[in-house]
């Protein structure tokens, strides 16, 4: 477990930390991911997928959970004045955060539109439906940009 | 394998990987790359790519916050078996709940305080709208029964005008018919100031008293005057009847006679007398021929 924390909680935290701007939220639901995959790591099967996808689910999905949940909307509101800027982001900014802990800029040959929608999909917490509506495309058109965005990710990582 | 390529074009295994599909999506992408190696090939390395670059955007977390994580970790583990990792159940769906539905607490209170002041609103302007169509429509209530007692009125009038109108007629039939003796009535000592006049059509024995040409003191409740006939010298009751001061009908059909040589009017009691009472007699008149 040791392990697979030091290789993978930074990537985990990255994803949940721009679905949750909130740093100390965003640890806890690192936390929350860690006993999770814990829990249910009988759950997960070797032959249908690498664990890391696994377990970025689970984080992704935690950490929209816990935007949506009462408790944390309640908890953005009762920070102090300092941090106010950080609950406005987080209760309202969720989708636009990207600048705030700004995605790194890859250097790839693709159109930033094809990227937008991945990362959308992948950082932010879209579905890639809601993803459709936000950006009004048609729903084949982003499939088709997320197939690209992605192609041009694995010919830029090899 | 035409198949197999446009199903990776598709683009399917991305979201595949993405946690974008249903339950029964995930088993068909599953069930496809169980039977073609180059799907399973496929979805690996997307998976590989969305690792790596999920590592080149990772976020260091606090450096305490590791042996928080473990040490949780390992109290948990102290209460558990082992599990197992063998086990292959299926790979849980990934809940995809709408992002749109969650609005800011703040902005959802504010609409909702706005909604509040719109309906307040509504039924104050409501309110207003209720009472001033109330007024108006008593108003109109008023109108209507104001206009109906009106109505009645004329009515009663016309009704009034009409009988009136019949009457007079008859009385100049009657005057000009010369069948009808018009037989004047004078006062006696009793009151020489009454007078009134009396219709009598001798072949059809009609006997009418005319309201309008008589001049009596008006009767009270215990008393009425009545009519006679002098009948070779006997006195035949032809009925009772009213003097008041609003009559409503000029002519007064009393009862038939077809013989009598004068006519005379006693102030009796209530209902009449068989025989009239001679000191009350207040007029009478002889039939002229």
């Amino acid at each position: 477990m040791q392990a697979l924390y030091d290789m993978y909680s930074g990537a985990l935290l990255g994803v949940i930390a721009r679905i949750i701007q909130h740093q100390e939220i965003a640890e806890d639901v690192l936390q929350e991911t860690f006993i999770k995959i814990w829990n249910s790591s009988t759950h997960y099967d070797a032959s249908k997928g690498r664990l890391f996808t696994w377990m970025m689910n689970i984080a992704r999905n935690l950490a929209i959970d816990k935007v949506r949940s009462k408790d944390f909307r309640n908890t953005a509101k009762n920070q102090d004045i300092e941090n106010n800027v950080d609950s406005i982001d987080a209760q309202s900014k969720i989708t636009f955060n990207a600048d705030i802990l700004g995605l790194k800029d890859m250097v790839t040959a693709l159109k930033p539109e094809f990227h937008t929608v991945l990362d959308m999909v992948y950082f932010k917490g879209y579905t890639h439906i809601e993803a459709a509506e936000e950006l009004n495309l048609p729903l084949g058109t982003v499939k088709t940009r997320i197939r690209m965005a992605i192609l041009e990710l694995r010919k830029y990582f090899n | 394998m035409e198949e197999v390529k446009a199903y990776i074009e598709s683009g399917i295994l991305e979201l595949y990987v993405l946690g974008q599909l249903t339950r029964s999506e995930q088993e068909e992408v599953e069930a496809m790359a169980a039977r073609h190696p180059e799907i399973q090939t496929e979805i690996t390395a997307i998976e590989l790519a969305m690792e790596e670059y999920a590592l080149q955007n990772a976020i260091a977390p606090s450096a305490s916050l590791d042996q928080k994580i473990l040490s949780s970790l390992s109290s948990l583990q102290s209460h558990q078996e082992e599990p197992k990792a063998e086990q292959n159940p299926p790979r849980p769906e990934a809940s995809v709940v709408s992002l749109a539905q969650h609005q800011p607490a703040d902005s959802r209170v504010r609409s909702l305080r706005i909604a509040l002041a719109a309906c307040a609103a509504l039924l104050l302007i409501s309110l207003v709208a209720l009472f001033s169509a109330h007024s108006k429509l008593s108003e109109a209530e008023n109108q209507i029964a104001s206009l109906s007692s009106q109505n009645q009125k004329f009515a009663a009038t016309v009704g009034f005008m009409k009988d009136h109108n019949q009457d007079l007629q008859k009385i100049a039939d009657m005057t000009a018919d010369p069948a009808w003796k018009i037989v004047k009535l004078s006062g006696t000592k009793m009151d020489p100031q009454a007078k009134m006049t009396v219709y009598w059509h001798a072949a059809g024995k009609h006997v009418m008293v005319d309201n309008s040409k008589m001049n009596l003191p008006v009767n009270d409740q215990t008393h009425q005057y009545q009519l006679w006939a002098l009948v070779n010298g006997k006195p035949v009751d032809l009925g009772v009847f009213d003097v008041k001061s609003d009559t409503s009908h000029l002519l007064l059909n009393m009862k038939e006679i077809g013989v009598a040589q004068a006519f005379a009017v006693t102030l009796e009691k209530r209902g009449g007398s068989p025989s009239p009472t001679m000191e009350k007699m207040i007029a009478m008149g002889g039939v002229s021929i």
